[in-house]
């Protein structure tokens, strides 16, 4: 117990840090380092309606976040979640847009299951080449990414374009009313079940599954789990299609809750957010929970931004980014200074 | 022909630039993801320098001073904080794609492209149907030469390779790993300020938003399918380059019977064959390695 609460002191520590660098970067680009910080509390957890807002964005971002920290754990960088949401929103839209006129009981159930798919599918060809062949799933990842975002703009300005859209951004055309589960303002009990679903499942799978152990020591010793007779193919390959799976969960809740259409280049940061909030976590299922609504209300300060205080949205961009330059940092001199602390007694 | 070999030259020779920032990075033991990060800061702050100061040269050295200062964070968080590499190299590359939309915001209150009155220096009519590439374009197969021999005719070169595989030998014979780290890193962060320049400023003096679109991250396949050697890595680099003019071509000579989102998609396929290629070649990734030590308790 005192150890993760020596972590948790650790990842404050650093954060601190990461928003100190912000703080100067904002300075140096002519912002007031305190306004921005101001301006952002305020956006993030302070306005009203801020709680709606920080589950609006943070459900999602939690379903994504749980997925990372599957591949994670296993011991496989798949930073790909972003591509894996956007190919799951796309099937969703597809199944929808065949679908259209059915009843929505039968819809939304394959919408769910056509945007789990695409999700796991898109994970699943980094996964196979990492297995089979060692190509670095870092970098097939990656560029999965940069296609998944060339796949939305296709979709959206071909096969699914809305005719009656805007030039400015292309986009799909909208769902039917009764195939959304939620409002555009985005919190529904429906996102909250899947959510709480996902929650439950991925936090019996961790903590109580032979899965969830062998995966986590084949993410510290995948020569020992072998040696032992566990399969790497099996843990790795089901790790990739759990986590393309949720991201693409997390697609198909912003499409059918939030969204109700496809746009291009929709949210270009979940993915990314999702990954900072599974490290910030320490990739503890409910660590993720909880930093998912901190992050979620950083995202939602993204829109408050530049409407209430006319600041630019990017600030919470670097925010994020710093963030992650120091969340994985472990220097002996914090952790000297936090076991001093700890033998003072003063977190024991 | 000439202009097929232009179009190569021109996506090609920033790309260059960056992959051998990330071969250097490479061989110090750095896994450099921040690549990305470095070359976006290195063109928006040429094309904003530009602007500013109204001469390229200067805008060349703030754009250098810029990159040199965020690897020497990178090499701080890195090595000093022993953060992980690859987590650490995609916030560096975050806050790079961040920071310069925030900079163009500040300064001109929209995130529209910014476009420079002047651009890096040009061949001139000498050079005939080529004159309209941009200088470091021919001092491009002179850096590829130099980073040759520094890394493999070289002292330095022999340390930096030890210090990256092996730092235990490396400091038993009085190399300090950590230090030849920050060196790789700081020589890192003047080619990608140069390969960000060239991207903004070697042809149409402009910058946008992500104008970087993964190419940085491409540097850094190339440097894998490479296997870390500057010239093989120089070659990768230039087999993308090339699919990606493939695709421009393609286009122009097939028109509306190819998609043209296909061809955008190319050099991304051409990446992903090429990391797929080298695994197989030489093993690739062995197994899983160490990337357990995220994770605390």
């Amino acid at each position: 117990m005192t150890e993760s609460i020596v972590s948790v002191f650790r990842a404050l520590i650093f954060i601190v840090i990461a928003l100190a660098l912000c703080g100067l970067i904002f300075s140096v680009a002519g912002y007031s380092a305190p306004d921005m910080f101001r301006a952002i509390i305020d956006g993030a957890f302070l306005r009203t309606g801020a709680l709606q807002q920080a589950l609006r964005w943070g459900l999602p971002l939690f379903i994504t976040a749980a997925g990372v920290v599957i591949s994670f754990r296993a011991g496989y960088f798949n930073i790909g979640a972003q591509g894996q949401f956007y190919i799951g929103a796309i099937c969703a839209a597809f199944a929808a847009d065949w679908l259209n006129g059915l009843p929505a009981f039968i819809v939304i159930p394959a919408c769910f299951l056509a945007g789990m798919t695409g999700g796991a599918l898109w994970a699943m060809w980094p996964g196979i080449l990492r297995l089979r062949s060692g190509a670095d799933e870092v970098i097939t990842t990656l560029m999965g990414n940069f296609l998944a975002v060339i796949v939305l703009i296709y979709v959206t300005s071909g096969p699914l374009k809305d005719p009656t859209g805007s030039g400015q951004q292309a986009s799909s055309r909208p769902l039917d009313a009764a195939y959304r589960i939620s409002t555009s303002y985005g919190v529904s009990p429906t996102i909250i079940a899947i959510a709480v679903l996902v929650g439950i499942f991925m936090w019996l799978l961790v903590n109580r599954t032979a899965f969830g152990v062998l995966s986590g020591l084949a993410g510290r010793n995948a020569t020992m789990v072998t040696w032992q007779g566990a399969r790497l193919w099996n843990i790795g390959l089901a790790s990739f299609i759990i986590s393309g799976a949720l991201a693409g969960l997390a697609g198909t809740v912003e499409l059918m809750g939030p969204n109700g259409r496809l746009a291009s280049g929709f949210l270009p940061a979940h993915g990314f957010t999702a990954i900072l909030i599974a490290l910030v976590a320490n990739l503890s299922i409910v660590g993720t929970a909880i930093v998912a609504l901190f992050f979620g209300g950083l995202a939602s300060a993204a829109l408050y931004l530049p409407v209430i205080a006319g600041l630019p949205s990017s600030a919470i961009d670097i925010i994020n980014a710093a963030i992650a330059l120091f969340i994985t940092a472990k220097s002996n001199i914090v952790d000297r200074f936090l076991r001093n602390w700890r033998k003072r007694g003063w977190t024991t | 022909m000439d202009d097929v070999i232009i179009a190569i030259l021109r996506s090609a020779t920033p790309l260059v630039y960056v992959t051998l920032a990330g071969v250097i990075a490479q061989r110090a033991g750095i896994w450099h993801l921040g690549l990305e990060g470095l070359m976006i800061a290195g063109a928006c702050a040429t094309i904003l320098g530009t602007v500013l100061t109204g001469s390229i040269l200067s805008a060349l050295l703030i754009a250098m001073v810029i990159c040199i200062v965020a690897s020497i964070l990178f090499w701080f968080v890195v090595e000093k904080l022993k953060a992980n590499q690859i987590i650490a190299g995609l916030g560096l590359t975050g806050l790079g794609l961040g920071g310069t939309t925030l900079a163009v915001e500040s300064i001109f209150g929209s995130q529209a492209a910014v476009t420079a009155p002047t651009g890096l220096p040009r061949l001139g009519a000498m050079f005939g149907a080529y004159g309209t590439l941009s200088i470091l374009v021919l001092l491009m197969p002179l850096f590829v030469l130099a980073v040759w021999v520094l890394l493999c005719r070289t002292r330095f070169g022999l340390r930096l390779s030890a210090a990256g595989e092996h730092p235990f030998a490396a400091r038993s014979v009085g190399v300090n790993p950590g230090r030849m780290r920050l060196i790789a890193l700081m020589i890192g962060g003047v080619l990608c300020a140069l390969g960000g320049a060239e991207l903004a400023s070697g042809s149409l003096q402009f910058f946008s938003q992500n104008m970087t679109a993964g190419r940085g991250f491409m540097a850094f396949a190339a440097v894998i399918f490479g296997a870390g050697h500057p010239i093989g890595a120089t070659f990768a680099a230039l087999f993308f380059a090339i699919v990606g003019a493939i695709g421009i071509r393609a286009q122009l000579v097939f028109g509306e019977r190819v998609p043209h989102d296909l061809l955008l998609a190319l050099p991304y396929l051409a990446t992903v064959f090429g990391i797929w290629l080298s695994a197989r070649l030489r093993g690739g990734v062995k197994a899983v390695t160490g990337f357990g030590e995220l994770r605390d308790s």
